[in-house]
Order: C-alpha cells, then sequence, then structure tokens
C-alpha cells in the first residue's frame, strides 16, 4: 500500500487548528517512549510534565508568570515572522530590554513616584527596539541576513550583562555577588493577586495579544505584514516598499521582547542576575509557530510552553528527570508541528497499485 | 492502419467538477488533430491523462489499437508519447546540451547525445546551438528545445499545449513547417490552442470540448473561426464593439525617455522609451517575451521608480518619482503580466485582494483600519460584472482557474474607473468568451476617456483592440503608428529587432 501527497484546492482550515494538538499528542506519546527506553518512568514523566501543572493549583501562578513573557515575545515574533522577516533574536531584545529598565530603576534608586514603572517601561521597549535595530539596518542596507545578525547579537547581550553586573552596576552591599541591588519599591512591579506571585505582566500579556490580534487582522499595519510574507511581489505592486517592512517587523518583534525583559525584571527578579537571559527569546519562537503566526494562538501556546516549563521543574524533583528533557520535548513539539503543517495544503491519499502497461 | 490514438468513453470527476465526461475520439497516423475549447473544459485533463500524468476513472485509451493503461509520464514517452507544456521545465543558467540530457529518462553520452541532437535539428530545419546557454535564447529558441527533446525520442505521437502564446508570427511559420513535416513522415500531432486561424492553417481535424463534454469533431478547413468559437462557448461570439469615428482627446499618459536600471543578470532594461497615449486612446506594446516588457510595467505602475519626475507625466503632472500608491491615487493603475504572487495573492481572499489596490481609490481604509465589508461588497461586484467564477469574496485567489483569476484582476482594476490604465497580458491563458469580455471592458474604458497601454504577445489581441502600436524590443521601443498602417510583416520584422533600415542577419533564423 502506498501514500500519496496530494495538493489541495483551498488550504484546509481544519488542518490549521488539528495540527498544532496532533502535535502536543504526538509529543506526549513519543516522548513516554523514549524516556521509557531510556530507562525512566515515561508515562509519569509525561504525566508530570503535562498534566500535574494543571491540576496542582499551587503551580497555576507559576504558569502565569512564566507564560506571560513567552506571550509578550512570541506575540511579537508572530508578527515578524508574518512578514517572513525572521527576528531570531528576541532573547537578545529581551535582555537589552531588561538592561535597560535595570538601568533607569539604579537611576531613580531611593526615589518615588508612579512614573518611574512607566518610564523603566519605556526604556525597556526602547532598548529592544534598539537592539533589534542592527539586524534591520544590516539587512536594509547591506542585505545581511537577519537571522545570522540577531542570533549572534544575543550572545553579546548576555556578555554586557556579565560586565555591568561585575563592575559599574555591581550591588555596593552584595558582598562581591555579581548582581545589582534590589530595586526600591517603586521600581517593582505590583502583584495583582494578594497572597501570590502573579504580577501585573500576567494581564498586560493577555492584553498584547488581543491588541495585536486587533491590529493583525484589521489593520493596514496587519495587512501589510500579511502580503510582504505571504507575496513580497504582490506586495510592492500593491505598494508596500520591503525595507520599510523589515524595519518594522524588527522594531515591534524587538519592542515587545523588550518590554518582556523589563516586566521580567521588574517582577520576578527585582534586580539584574547573571541567570536573567532564561532562553525566554528562543522558546517564543516555538510560541509563535504553535500559535500559528495569530496572536490568539500564541496567547494558548505560551500556556502549553508554560506548563512544560513549570511540569520539567516538577519532574526533575518527583522522578529526577534531567533538566534537558523540558528541551526535548519543546524541540520535539515544534518538529511535530513543522512536520504536521505539510496536511495544511496537501492530503495524503492512498495511492492502489497500478497494474503496469498493458500493450501488445 | 489502426487509429494511433482511440479513446472511449473518457471520464474524470474531481471534488465539484466533472472535468472530462464520456470523451471519445481519435487520432490516425500522420494526422494534426487540434483540440479545442476554453478554460476549464477540460482539455489539460484530457491531455494529463494520455500523457500519464493522471488517471481516467472511466474510459478505455487505445494505443495502434491496443488498450493501454498509461501509469506515469515516463511510461508515455516508452510507448512513444511525446509533449510540449506551454511553461517550459529550462534552467536558464545551463545549456542547451545540457538541459536535454537532464530530461533524457536513458543516460546517453554526451557526445552522441550531441551528435543525436544536431541530426534531428537537421533533419527538421530546427536552427539551434546546443552549446548555448538557455537564458540567452528567445521563447521561440526555448520551444525548439523541448520540441528537440521530445523528437530525440522519436514519438508516433506529439502533444503540443498552447505553443504559439509567445512566438513571433515568423516564429510560428517555421514551427508550423516543422509539424507539417513530422506529419508527413507519420507521427500524429495533438494540437491545443484556441487561436482559430492557426488551427485552420495547419489541423487536419479538430475536437472541440465545452464544460468536459465533446461538442463536436469537425474538419477546421470546412469551418469558420467564428463558427468554431460558438461550438467552442455554446453561444453566438460578440464582437468589440467600437465606437466609429472616435476622436482622441488631448494627450493624458506622456511618457520622455523613460528609463530603468538592469536589476538582475537576466533583466531586460528600458532605454530611452518615449510615448503618448491621449484621452480614449488604446495603444498597444508589442515583442516578444523578454524585451523588456517587464521593466516596462514596473516603470510605469511605480514598483521601480524612477529618478526623472517628468519621464511620466499624466495630464502634464510629473509622477516619475512616485511609488505605486501615489500613483494610483493619481489615477494610474497597473495590471502585471504574473497573475498569482504578483497581481493577487494566491492565499488570501479574494476581498484581500482588492484591498491590495483598490484601498486607497475607494475608500476602504479609515484611520489605518481596513473596512472589510467595504471591500467584500466591492469584491462581489468585481464578481458580478466580470462573470468570475468564484464561490464568493470569501474565496481564495489560488483556488480561482487562471482565466477567472486574470477577470477578477483585470476587473478589479477597471472598475476602479483609472484614468490611465496599463496591463500586460490582459487575456493570456483566459478563453475567448472571457477574452472578449475583457476587451470590450477596456474599450469602453477608452470610451469613457481614459488611456490605455497594454502590453501582449499576442498580435490579433493588439491588431482587434488597439488604436495605435509600438514594438518593443531589447527595452527600445519603435514609433508608435495607427494600427492601420501596420503590415503583419513589418510588425514580425520590428518584434525580431529589424528597425525600418537594413535587416540585420540575425532577425529572422533560415
Amino acid at each position: 500500500m502506498q501514500f500519496r501527497l496530494e495538493k489541495r484546492r483551498e488550504p484546509s482550515k481544519a488542518m490549521i487548528y488539528i495540527t498544532p494538538v496532533v502535535a502536543v499528542v504526538l509529543t506526549m506519546i513519543v516522548g513516554a517512549v523514549i524516556f521509557s527506553l531510556i530507562g525512566y518512568d515515561g508515562i509519569g514523566a509525561v504525566r508530570e510534565i503535562f498534566l500535574t501543572p494543571l491540576t496542582n493549583s499551587y503551580k497555576w501562578q507559576d504558569l502565569g508568570i512564566k507564560a506571560a513573557p513567552l506571550i509578550i515575545i512570541g506575540v511579537g515574533l508572530s508578527i515578524a515572522y508574518r512578514a517572513n522577516v525572521w527576528n531570531i533574536g528576541a532573547e537578545g531584545q529581551y535582555v537589552i530590554g531588561g538592561l535597560a529598565g535595570t538601568g533607569i530603576a539604579l537611576l531613580t534608586y531611593g526615589m518615588t513616584g508612579w512614573w518611574i514603572l512607566p518610564l523603566m517601561v519605556l526604556a525597556g521597549m526602547l532598548g529592544g527596539m534598539a537592539y533589534a535595530a542592527i539586524p534591520a539596518l544590516l539587512r536594509t542596507r547591506l542585505n545581511v541576513n537577519e537571522i545570522l545578525t540577531s542570533l549572534m547579537l544575543t550572545y553579546a547581550s548576555v556578555q554586557l550583562i556579565y560586565y555591568l553586573i561585575r563592575a559599574p552596576w555591581k550591588d555596593p552591599m552584595g558582598m562581591g555577588f555579581p548582581q545589582t541591588r534590589l530595586f526600591s519599591e517603586a521600581a517593582r512591579l505590583p502583584t495583582i493577586i494578594p497572597g501570590t506571585i502573579v504580577h501585573l505582566g500576567v494581564p498586560i500579556a493577555v492584553l498584547v495579544g488581543i491588541v495585536a490580534w486587533f491590529i493583525m487582522t484589521r489593520s493596514v499595519f496587519g495587512y501589510r505584514m500579511r502580503v510582504v510574507g505571504a507575496a513580497p511581489h504582490a506586495a510592492r505592486y500593491g505598494g508596500f516598499s520591503e525595507n520599510k517592512t523589515i524595519w518594522l517587523a524588527m522594531l515591534v518583534s524587538g519592542g515587545l521582547a523588550g518590554l518582556a525583559g523589563v516586566l521580567e525584571v521588574a517582577g520576578p527578579f527585582q534586580r539584574m542576575v547573571p541567570g536573567f537571559p532564561t532562553n525566554y527569546g528562543f522558546t517564543a519562537i516555538i510560541v509563535a509557530f504553535l500559535g500559528r503566526l495569530n496572536p490568539l494562538g500564541v496567547i494558548v501556546a505560551g500556556i502549553v510552553l508554560a506548563i512544560t516549563f513549570v511540569g520539567g521543574e516538577v519532574a526533575q524533583t518527583t522522578i529526577g528527570l534531567p533538566n534537558a528533557a523540558t528541551g526535548i520535548f519543546q524541540a520535539m513539539m515544534l518538529f511535530f508541528l513543522l512536520a504536521g503543517d505539510i496536511l495544511i495544503k496537501y492530503r495524503l491519499r492512498r495511492v492502489l497499485p497500478q497494474p503496469s502497461v498493458g500493450a501488445a | 492502419m489502426p487509429n494511433r490514438l482511440e479513446l472511449t468513453g473518457i471520464t474524470k470527476q474531481f471534488p465539484g467538477v466533472l472535468a472530462n465526461d464520456q470523451v471519445s475520439f481519435a487520432v490516425k497516423p500522420g494526422e494534426i488533430h487540434a483540440l479545442l475549447g476554453e478554460n476549464g473544459a477540460g482539455k489539460s485533463t484530457l491531455v494529463k491523462m494520455i500523457y500519464g500524468i493522471m488517471q481516467p476513472d472511466a474510459g478505455e485509451i487505445r494505443w495502434n489499437g491496443e488498450p493501454v493503461v498509461v501509469p506515469n509520464p515516463k511510461a508515455a514517452r516508452k510507448l512513444g508519447i511525446g509533449m510540449v507544456f506551454q511553461h517550459f521545465s529550462l534552467f536558464e543558467a545551463l545549456t542547451v546540451l545540457e538541459n536535454i540530457a537532464l530530461g533524457m529518462d536513458a543516460k546517453i553520452p554526451s557526445r552522441e547525445l550531441e551528435g543525436r541532437i544536431r541530426e534531428v535539428m537537421q533533419t527538421y530545419g530546427l536552427v539551434l546551438d546546443p552549446h548555448r546557454t538557455v537564458a540567452t535564447l528567445s521563447v521561440g529558441e526555448r520551444q525548439r528545445i523541448e520540441i528537440v527533446r521530445s523528437l530525440l525520442l522519436n514519438p508516433q505521437l506529439l502533444i503540443m499545449d498552447e505553443p504559439t502564446s509567445v512566438l513571433t508570427p515568423q516564429e510560428v511559420e517555421q514551427l508550423f513547417t516543422v509539424l507539417r513535416k513530422l506529419a508527413a513522415e507519420g507521427c500524429s500531432i495533438l494540437y491545443i490552442s484556441h487561436k482559430l486561424h492557426e488551427i485552420k492553417a495547419l489541423c487536419d481535424t479538430a475536437t472541440i470540448l465545452r464544460g468536459g463534454k465533446l461538442v463536436d469533431t469537425c474538419d477546421p478547413k470546412q469551418e469558420t473561426s467564428r463558427s468554431m468559437a460558438e461550438k467552442m462557448i455554446g453561444s453566438g461570439l460578440k464582437d468589440i464593439v467600437k465606437a466609429e469615428g472616435r476622436a482622441f482627446g488631448q494627450p493624458k499618459l506622456v511618457i520622455n525617455r523613460l528609463r530603468t536600471n538592469k536589476a538582475g543578470h537576466f533583466d531586460v532594461p528600458v532605454d530611452n522609451v518615449s510615448f503618448t497615449v491621449r484621452a480614449g486612446e488604446i495603444l498597444g506594446i508589442a515583442g516578444v517575451a523578454g524585451n523588456g516588457q517587464n521593466a516596462l510595467l514596473d516603470a510605469l505602475s511605480g514598483e521601480i521608480i524612477g529618478d526623472d519626475r517628468e519621464a511620466i507625466t499624466i495630464d502634464g503632472f510629473g509622477i516619475g518619482m512616485m511609488n505605486t500608491t501615489e500613483r494610483r491615487k493619481r489615477g494610474l493603475c497597473a495590471v502585471p503580466e504574473e497573475r498569482n504572487g504578483h497581481a493577487a495573492v494566491g492565499d488570501f481572499s479574494l476581498a484581500d485582494n482588492s484591498v491590495l489596490t483598490a484601498r486607497d481609490r475607494l475608500g476602504m481604509v479609515v484611520m489605518g483600519l481596513i473596512n472589510s465589508g467595504a471591500a467584500k461588497t466591492y469584491t462581489g461586484k468585481v464578481i458580478a460584472d466580470f462573470a468570475v467564477k468564484a464561490l464568493g469574496p470569501s474565496s481564495t485567489a489560488g483556488s480561482l482557474s487562471g482565466g477567472n483569476l486574470q477577470k477578477y484582476i483585470m476587473g478589479r482594476e477597471i472598475l476602479q474607473k483609472p484614468s490611465v490604465l496599463v496591463v500586460s497580458q490582459p487575456t493570456w491563458g483566459v478563453d475567448a468568451g472571457a477574452a472578449a469580455a475583457i476587451h470590450q471592458a477596456l474599450v469602453d474604458l477608452a470610451s469613457a476617456g481614459s488611456a490605455i497601454v497594454v502590453i501582449s504577445q499576442d498580435l490579433d489581441e493588439l491588431r482587434a483592440l488597439c488604436d495605435t502600436l509600438a514594438v518593443i524590443n531589447m527595452g527600445h521601443l519603435s514609433a508608435a503608428k495607427p494600427v492601420k498602417d501596420f503590415s503583419i510583416e513589418e510588425i514580425g520584422l520590428l518584434m525580431g529587432g529589424v528597425h525600418g533600415a537594413s535587416e540585420a542577419d540575425h532577425a529572422i533564423p533560415a
């Protein structure tokens, strides 16, 4: 029995929503098999990673604060990727956003005032934008591939943290630890549910997703991103310049990554530490694709990926799964998703064996 | 002697469409047999089944009297069926010889292959240097590669899909000579076309399809072009109605020494192009594909922005340095040659495609937001007025057939009532009925006072449609003259690059 891929007349709408679900299910099955084969409790691992974070209400707040940065960055990336602008360096823009916010927090140390947090947020977004502007400039002026430049700049940004927190920004009372001092009260993100760690960044993430969805579906800006990605030639014919689109895409995705960075440093961290880069910027790439490059989908995908993070930690303590297992599960998800995506434009058909040429 | 090919009751069902319904006809040895029909009549499907690309759901194919199943094109070639497609599959950066070698089923040493190629070329008078790079060849020459490739297999049946759509009149004559010679040697030819006078000149028999059904098998020499066209579209054919003795108004679109820079390796830029189109006038630009038509269209539409404001003027206002959006606001709309991916986005709905070019002229954008209701309404009007076969404004552009998509695109621009319209290949691949409707819409737009530029490789179209004509060759445009002052021969020579004076040797390959 043979199968053949056949092009569909219209891309399947159903498949757009089915493949992410199938990808998650396949990840669970294959993950269980693989971890059983190498001697762990595979089914237990899948249960701990995918179910415990949902069934254990103590873990819900962790889910929220892990999902928030993933969603904010993922929304920005989903917009850029729509326009075929491949910003891989959200992690770096997230770091620079966090650093810019830290800078304001340290400058205003000891001061009070409602304006400090908004100023930090603004600085964080501008920082992320500025860092994304480098690949944009190189791409539009010199035609340098933005995938490489944005990725490499990530590593530079991490070195910048190490430099700043070891020398100029080092906590004077820190007993030599490489970290900044704890932000003053006015520079910390307030929690929104008393008694939990759920901070203002969580509702902001949901709001960002909803606003971005509205802009992408209803506005000329969203149309521009979609048409440049779907048919660059047609976009030029329709009056959308390619360079302007690259700039917009890089600035929006960089700005949102910067926003996530500043919310993260002012929320859960409340100071800059060497462990600030937590790969949210890279994981958000999976979030963007799992969410079908649709901001509303990104909200859901952000939660799914947050589950694997939280669940991965649970599995580490309960069944001794290595930390890398989380990465394996996340990578499998992206792999199955991209592989499954072919079914959107093609369908699988069984081919009956053909009788051979029957002449003569 | 049995028939070379005989089809009996061939039926092919696609989801929602019956592409072929009980089609039966026969091709005799040495016969040139035309397959005629509108877009979507089922010609391509039928031919794909003969060539083994698809399988019929029902019916029988007999080859030289024996029933056969053709599972794939390789098996078809083995039987002796060759096919020359409308769109060539050639690598531009490789030579003729390398391209032919890549397309062969059996591996043949290149020296032996070259010998056989030269032999085939000699026999049929196909002039071509096997060592030239494909990128340097004209479309006619490229087609010769495909023909040679098929002839190397000594076919008993050669299928030609719309072979003359991109050729100069002289090249068409040469092709016919080759085909007649092949037929005289006993090779049957299945000739797909919608150019009726060619079928009358070349073919012995014509099979006419309509809506997947066989309408008639007739002798084209006994029929008139009109009678065949009416069988094809199933109703009376409308002529283009032009008001007699139309007077042209003031110069509307004036092009003055327009030039573009060479963009890519294979780009042909335009140089020093000047012409004037008056209100109510349709100017045709003839030429073989790849002579700067794309650069000219892009320079006029604003996709290529020039450095001289006065190189392009509308009503005396210089727009040479404006982008496409600003030019559209000034009243200049354009339709590029490539439909899917350039004039329209295949993955987008038709309504979203209307936003692409009509958003500013028709107020589809308010405060940066798209008024999707207005886009849907306008798209619905285009679909209705231009008889586009689509489920509605939400259908994706990619789901439409080529002809229907072209009708939609032309309608989208024409209904914006531009004061200047520039179109490239307005009816390429569009059936006779739809072509007539598009032509009439262009004439009506001109009558209402617009200036129209039609870039086309179809001389019949240009001669029927246009008031004045100019010929483009290697990026240079000849002087424009009234259509009736041009003879076919004169146009053909200009297309080949002879500008009036002496006959250059490369004009007509012997």
